[in-house]
């Protein structure tokens, strides 16, 4: 298969800034709105990878990842059709993107959302979504 | 003709007023209840409770007297030759069910046909593919035209005498078209075969004649018809019933049981195994009758009104249009976005408490011939108002203009 050069994602992603915008988002239009802002800023996958190959089963909406092992350490590419799902795609990939396999497998994404106060503002199909997502990256190290 | 105004019916609805912001576009999934159903219910098994059919003191005949005034009722809405005729299902889904177990599995045999709309259901669909792959009958879809009604061309080269069923939706729950039923069920006759209507979607809103339509069997549900969940029915023809084996065994069913053999009640108790949803038909005979009492002529004009509403205001929006044009169709839009993803509008409007459904709608073949991997559909129904429309109009531009 082709690998694919994965790009730097901007500073607006990292997991210190981004957790500070999805907290001052109060209430959940402001979060369903910065999300979508998220999305705007995660670079989408090119067509030719979004495949059936790169798919992740279980989701409403259609989402792709695409993983690399780069001397250690994950690099991923994760994208959707929603906007909504890859303002959330966003957060999974600065929780993971750069991480040891160690790292990876202790993170707990669930703890992240109750965090960030989305948990209780996600259907219980988004969240299922999420799982799905967290368990193939776990798989991909 | 008089004039609807939705305030007066949505007072009836206690969910609506207790919860006034709440714009439920969502009707076409189930309807709210008005509160001559919850009434009905209560009073029911305040005043009456008790089993149907079997009592030897005065309560048991009183619930069974009011379960019949039930069927009655629902007879009547229909204009059922006779009560007989209604048999009490789950709903519209084990109305189909039932007819394909106990027709289809005594009538139909290796290589006959069986015509099913690309518009319907899951529910008129599956149960067909089940009976084909049990009987060796094969199922084949009537296609679609262009403005997305049914091509009755290709259903002329399609009928032949080895054609027995012709299945049909009364009104698309996607996408709202109604097909020319009584076109369809001529044209089905006179090859001797038999269709069966679902009007799950069209009892809230036309009126059903099975005499004047001459269907052979018509599937409902009482929740989207003002009713409560876990009641339905099946109309069909009383000489079908008559032929037709029982399909689930137990109480209610039978004439006389004895382990040399059993025979079975007549039609309709020979389909109604077990407990009944007493209460329940007691609630669906409530909802018929509340609607009845209505101004009906006054609700679809009322209704057509809030569609041409939408229509209008969905043409003025960028990136978003409403699928098909048939020449006839019911208050119920399905949305296409240019860009948008349907599952994002949907949760945007949810922040702006207005309902609707989005996804497939359990028809899956219908969205692969529209090529669409879901829509956002919107349903109207007696009490939505122009309010209502105006405001989804509001937010679903607000919305795509942030999505965009």
């Amino acid at each position: 298969m082709t690998t694919l050069s994965i790009p730097a994602l901007p500073a607006s992603l990292e997991l210190t800034a981004l957790r500070q915008r999805l907290a001052d988002a109060q209430g959940w239009e402001n979060k369903n709105r910065t999300l979508v802002q998220l999305a705007r800023d995660l670079p989408s996958l090119p067509e030719a990878f979004r495949t059936e190959d790169h798919r992740i089963q279980g989701c409403e909406a259609r989402v792709w990842l695409y993983t690399d092992d780069q001397n250690g350490q994950i690099a991923l590419w994760v994208d959707s059709d929603s906007r909504v799902v890859k303002g959330l795609l966003a957060l999974v990939w600065s929780a993971y993107a750069g991480r040891s396999a160690d790292e990876v497998r202790n993170f707990d994404f669930a703890a992240l959302l109750q965090e960030l106060g989305l948990s209780r503002f996600l259907s219980s199909s988004r969240v299922s979504g999420l799982s799905a997502i967290v368990r193939a990256i776990q798989r991909a190290v | 003709m008089s004039v609807w105004s939705a305030a007066q019916p949505r007072a009836c609805f206690p969910l609506l007023t207790q919860q006034s912001e709440l714009i439920w576009l969502d009707s076409a999934a189930t309807t709210q209840k008005p509160l001559a159903v919850l009434d009905a219910e209560r009073a029911f098994y305040e005043q009456i409770n008790a089993n149907v059919h079997r009592g030897a003191h005065r309560l048991g005949h009183a619930a069974t007297e009011a379960f019949e005034a039930a069927r009655s009722s629902v007879a009547h809405f229909i204009n059922s030759p006779s009560r007989q005729q209604v048999v009490f299902t789950r709903g519209a889904t084990e109305a189909i069910n039932l007819v394909a177990h106990s027709w289809g599995g005594s009538q139909l045999q290796a290589g006959d046909e069986i015509l099913i709309s690309m518009l319907e259901h899951h529910a008129d669909i599956v149960p067909w593919q089940m009976l084909a792959a049990r009987t060796g009958a094969m199922v084949k879809p009537i296609p679609l035209t262009d403005a997305l009604e049914l091509d009755l061309d290709a259903l002329a080269a399609m009928l032949s005498p080895r054609t027995r069923l012709v299945c049909v939706t009364a009104m698309s729950n996607v996408l709202g078209t109604r097909p020319p039923l009584s076109r369809i069920i001529a044209m089905a006759h006179a090859v001797g075969a038999r269709v069966l209507v679902d009007a799950a979607q069209a009892l809230a809103h036309d009126v059903i004649d099975v005499q004047a339509l001459d269907a052979d069997f018509l599937v409902f549900s009482a929740h989207k018809v003002f009713g409560p969940t876990g009641i339905g029915a099946l109309w069909a023809r009383m000489e079908l019933l008559e032929a037709m084996p029982p399909w689930q065994g137990g109480g209610e069913m039978i004439a006389r049981v004895s382990f040399d053999g059993t025979t079975y009640a007549p039609p309709p108790l020979r389909f109604e195994a077990g407990t009944p949803a007493f209460a329940q038909a007691v609630g669906f005979a409530a909802a018929l009758n509340w609607l009845q009492q209505q101004d009906r002529s006054a609700i679809a004009a009322h209704e057509t009104a809030l569609y041409q509403q939408l229509a209008a205001g969905i043409a003025h929006i960028d990136g978003v249009h409403i699928l098909g044009a048939p020449h006839d169709k019911g208050p119920i839009a399905s949305l296409a976005f240019a860009t948008a993803h349907p599952y994002d509008v949907a949760q945007f409007l949810d922040n702006a408490d207005i309902a609707v459904r989005v996804g497939n709608h359990c028809a899956e073949p219908l969205m692969q011939a529209l090529q669409q991997h879901g829509t956002l559909r919107v349903s109207i129904a007696a009490y939505n108002s122009a309010h209502d429309i105006t405001r989804l109009l509001a937010v679903l531009a607000e919305t795509l203009e942030l999505l965009a």
